[in-house]
């Protein structure tokens, strides 16, 4: 398998706050890596990293990202490359549309090759039929449409250029469940169609589990925990995906109360100094209040926890 | 589309009927009406005066002389000047002529000058340049209208450049088409340069916000996701999203610009409706009064039934609903 | 209060100064008695149209004088209004000299000012055509131009309370029918709506009568905006949780509006007041520029202008005449700012 996108160490904020920390990953070709976490602990920031769209107050401070042999922190021609080398969609479709112009017009404009305005319209047509859509929502706008609808046209915007990478920011959680799993089906279905990767973030562990090859957990600006599906969700390493999953309704017998993690995620202007979830770990000891974990490999998994490896007893 | 706009003019006849009912009222409570003027005139029987209440219909309930009032409004009679005597109707068809005239100038210049200028304040937003802009803004917003006129007035009355009072010049008699429109013009600037300048200050403002809040908006980002070029995403995107609020608030604009008109004409001896309104007022000529009152409100409801219909015809939220 | 302004200190320093300001004019029109040279309408006739009196400390010979002074001026050519500083005649300014007699606040009897000479003139801000001096008609004439205001506000505020929160409160067809009473008052332009209703009344007036109709006048266009924006304040907060539980406790709906509806719109309330009185002093500068609001002798702000209109010679060559429109624009800046600043302050996204 062929490495498409290489995050390294990555860290991005400001001279006050860091909102993500030494974020390493990786995707693969025709691979779809799912990003898990609470609201807050940087998920869509790492999606607006990769697409160096973050707000203006927010840069990246040190790390590299190669993405098709390409370094991007350094790369200043991003306009190449979004829309035609990385896609993305959002969470809700009808904020994320402009409500002026026609789908049409607006998958349209996404079209990066110089060709006639006629071709042009058969390409979007074409892409609104894959998608599942009517070619007559090419003369619609974003308000006639439902919220199924106009993530479908989202991503037939986002995928207009045939491009390697799709970002996925929580593309379904504004949706009902029917319709997302029409989504989500979709998406998993894009994947061999286009050759595509998808980075997919979400704060529902199952749905990763289900759409997923990789999973990345997030707590704080940190990945706690990244490995595959299967092995993440079975056999969780780190306390923090441990209780994600244990909370899961699905884990409940009969008549069982609703678990909750205790405790709240920490704001990111005061983080704790050493290990961010250390503060709600029934398992903290000395060092995790003093220093952050560095990654450990065990099995096929990376975490970061002092847990493992044999930090514990001193 | 259709619907939309038979829609809002259904919605404008309350208003209009509203309207002329409390015009109506202000006369009826004022005292003393159109004949205590004319019965001190000794030329002018009391028997005449007394079919001339009849004709009026001044003899009957207050409610059918509401109507009567009505008609006449409607049929462009709007009774006689107490002071020019002739009809008033008359007298405000010139005059009006001069108020529209000065009034689309000023709303043209402001919007000209006030919608780059707002968005080049919003793109360099927190800027040095920005923050000048806005100061001044902030001083043109706070500047009374006649206060700007008469800082104008001074300064031209120290540089003699462009003419005071007025509409036209003694040569205007014999002037050729072309040079009595330039004559006009010139006649025309010096208001239409104060309104102007007195208009600027929240407009920018209106459109920096606007502008500004498009910039924000989630579409933005979709479009940077897209990698279109960043002009595409200012005038395609943000331009046409920040548009739309000033259509409607153009329609409240020309209430504004209306009244602030009527003042600086009266300043500047731009013999338009203000000035007539005033005249009106000081020589206690209610018909004339009433009647400009209610031009202007009517031509207020017709600017903003033509505010709702560009909203519209731009807009497909509310075009296709 | 006190807490509300340190946070305006904080976050928006300019409406805080903005504040004090217009704390310090209200001041200034409390204090005109004693705070004012001479009295409104004293008339200096050997000096019309005398520029502003410059304050020295160095004489014509460069000595340093401790005390302030001025130089005596006399009038050379009446016909331009030209005047010429008489350099032996030097009048230093004292603190709390002698001057006409009156009383202080209407209360305190008192014959001295806070400031002036014994001989010799001292006019600030130089004086009119009738050798008034400009200074102390502008501090007189604050009396009238800022409590406008504030009157007009409260009146138009009392209105506009009543049927916002009657037409929210209710709504449905009470809503619809009070709205297009307001969509009608807003439809009017309110500078030919102020002017027809002036017409209606007689012209000479006394000032007092003026006075009176002024603000009633001014209330009556001013409530509809003012009308509508409570409406809106009330209709979303009727939706509130707190509303709710009181209705469902079944308070009666005047119980409701007033205990839990109007106090919660408090806030913004005051800076829908704040920003809508820079209306109110322009409305009343409006009309006494036209003639048709406060009468000489009395000064307001706007009447004190009203010589500038079409009386090019007057304006070009005692530009000082303008300074009461200065005063008008100085106080609408600070209204304007501090309106800024306090809805800044009471967002409850900057908290």
């Amino acid at each position: 398998m062929k490495k498409l996108l290489n995050v390294r160490n990555v860290v991005v904020g400001n001279e006050e706050i860091k909102i993500l920390r030494e974020i390493s990953f990786e995707v693969n070709e025709k691979e779809i890596v799912s990003i898990v976490g609470e609201s807050g602990c940087g998920k869509s920031m790492t999606l607006k990293t990769i697409i160096k769209l973050l707000p203006k107050n927010l840069e990246i401070l040190s790390g590299e990202i190669y993405f098709d042999g390409i370094e991007i922190v350094k790369y200043d021609a991003m306009e190449k490359i979004r829309g035609k080398e990385i896609g993305m969609i959002f969470q809700e479709p009808s904020s994320y549309l402009n409500p002026l112009f026609t789908i049409g017009n607006q998958v349209e404009e996404a079209i990066k090759e110089k060709i006639e305005k006629k071709e042009k319209k058969e390409r979007v047509i074409k892409i609104l039929k894959e998608m599942g859509l009517s070619s007559n929502v090419y003369y619609q706008y974003p308000h006639q449409l439902s919220g199924g609808m106009q993530q479908r046209a989202m991503i037939a915007m986002s995928l207009i250029n045939n491009p390697k990478l799709l970002l996925a920011d929580e593309p379904t959680t504004a949706l009902d469940l029917t319709t997302a799993f029409g989504i989500i089906d979709l998406l998993k279905n894009l994947v061999t169609k286009y050759n595509l990767s998808i980075i997919f973030v979400t704060h529902d562990i199952s749905l990763a589990k289900y759409i997923s090859d990789k999973i990345l957990v997030m707590y704080a600006g940190i990945i706690v925990e990244k490995g595959p599906s299967n092995l993440v969700y079975t056999n969780p390493l780190h306390p923090y995906t441990q209780k994600l999953i244990n909370c899961l309704p699905e884990k409940y017998k009969k008549g069982e109360r609703i678990k909750t993690i205790e405790g709240q995620v920490p704001s990111l202007k005061d983080l704790p100094e050493g290990c961010p979830f250390s503060p709600r770990c029934e398992y903290k000891k000395k060092i995790c209040e003093n220093y952050i974990p560095g990654e450990i490999k065990i099995e096929e998994r990376n975490v970061r926890c002092f847990k493992y490896g044999n930090f514990m007893e001193s | 589309m259709r619907r939309y706009i038979l829609n809002r003019l259904f919605q404008f006849i309350p208003l209009l009927i509203g309207m002329t009912f409390i015009s109506f009222l202000i006369i009826q409570i004022s005292p003393g009406d159109y004949f205590t003027q004319l019965k001190m005139n000794p030329e002018i029987s009391p028997e005449t005066i007394e079919n001339m209440r009849k004709l009026f219909g001044l003899d009957r309930p207050v409610i059918i002389q509401y109507f009567y009032w009505l008609k006449n409004i409607f049929t462009f009679n709007l009774g006689e000047s107490f002071s020019y005597h002739v009809p008033v109707s008359f007298l405000i068809k010139v005059r009006l002529k001069n108020t529209i005239a000065l009034s689309i100038f000023s709303i043209l210049l402001t919007w000209i000058i006030s919608i780059p200028l707002g968005i080049y304040g919003a793109i360099k937003d927190k800027s040095f340049n920005e923050r000048v802009l806005s100061f001044f803004a902030y001083i043109g917003i706070s500047l009374p209208s006649f206060f700007i006129a008469m800082l104008v007035i001074f300064f031209i009355s120290k540089t003699a450049i462009l003419p005071l009072g007025g509409t036209t010049s003694i040569f205007y008699e014999n002037a050729s088409g072309f040079e009595k429109f330039i004559d006009y013009l010139k006649h025309l600037l010096v208001p239409g340069i104060i309104l102007t300048l007195s208009g600027i200050g929240s407009l920018y403002r209106l459109m920096k916000n606007n502008f500004l809040e498009a910039l924000n908006s989630p579409y933005i980002f979709t479009a940077c996701a897209k990698g279109i070029p960043t002009y595409k995403i200012y005038f395609k995107h943000a331009l046409r999203n920040a548009i739309n609020p000033m259509i409607t608030i153009f329609g409240y604009e020309l209430s504004g610009i209306l009244s602030g008109a009527g003042l600086v004409e009266i300043i500047t001896g731009w013999p338009g409706m203000g000035r007539l309104v005033l005249e009106g007022v000081l020589s206690f000529d209610l018909y004339l009064v009433m009647a400009s009152l209610l031009i202007g409100g009517i031509l207020l409801i017709f600017g903003n039934l033509l505010a709702d219909i560009l909203l519209a015809l731009v807009d497909p939220r509310v075009r296709l609903r | 209060m006190k807490k509300t302004l340190q946070r305006l200190r904080k976050r928006n320093y300019i409406s805080y100064i903005s504040f004090w300001i217009i704390v310090f004019l209200y001041f200034l029109a409390i204090l005109a008695d004693f705070i004012a040279p001479y009295p409104f309408n004293k008339q200096f006739r050997d000096y019309p149209l005398c520029p502003p009196t410059k304050i020295h400390f160095f004489d014509h010979n460069k000595k340093f004088h401790l005390r302030p002074f001025v130089y005596e001026v006399k009038l050379v050519n009446p016909a331009l209004n030209q005047y010429e500083i008489v350099k032996e005649r030097i009048c230093p300014v004292y603190f709390f000299v002698k001057g006409e007699k009156k009383k202080i606040l209407g209360i305190f009897p008192s014959t001295r000012n806070l400031f002036g000479t014994k001989e010799g003139k001292i006019f600030l801000f130089g004086t009119d055509m009738h050798g008034r001096d400009i200074f102390s008609r502008i501090l007189y004439g604050a009396r009238i131009s800022l409590s406008i205001g504030i009157i007009g506000v409260s009146i138009s505020f009392f209105l506009g309370f009543l049927i916002g929160g009657i037409s929210g409160y209710f709504g449905g067809k009470i809503d619809n029918i009070l709205m297009r009473l307001v969509e009608i008052f807003m439809m009017f332009p309110a500078f030919y709506l102020m002017l027809a209703l002036r017409a209606v009344f007689p012209l000479n007036l006394s000032s007092f009568q003026i006075y009176l109709l002024i603000v009633i006048i001014l209330s009556l266009i001013g409530w509809a905006g003012l009308a509508r924006i409570i409406r809106g304040m009330v209709l979303s907060i009727k939706e509130e949780e707190y509303v709710l539980a009181a209705k469902s406790l079944g308070l009666s709906s005047f119980r409701i509006i007033f205990k839990h509806i109007i106090p919660n719109t408090f806030s913004y309330s005051i800076t829908a007041i704040t920003l809508s009185i820079p209306g109110y002093i322009l409305g009343e500068s409006t009309l006494s520029l036209l003639g048709l609001g406060i009468q000489e002798p009395y000064p307001s702000w706007g009447n004190m202008l009203s010589v500038c209109i079409g009386n090019l010679r007057v304006l070009s060559n005692a530009p000082w005449m303008l300074i009461p429109g200065l005063f008008i624009f100085l106080t609408i800046i600070c209204f304007n700012f501090l309106g800024d600043g306090l809805r800044d302050v009471f967002d409850p996204k900057n908290w």
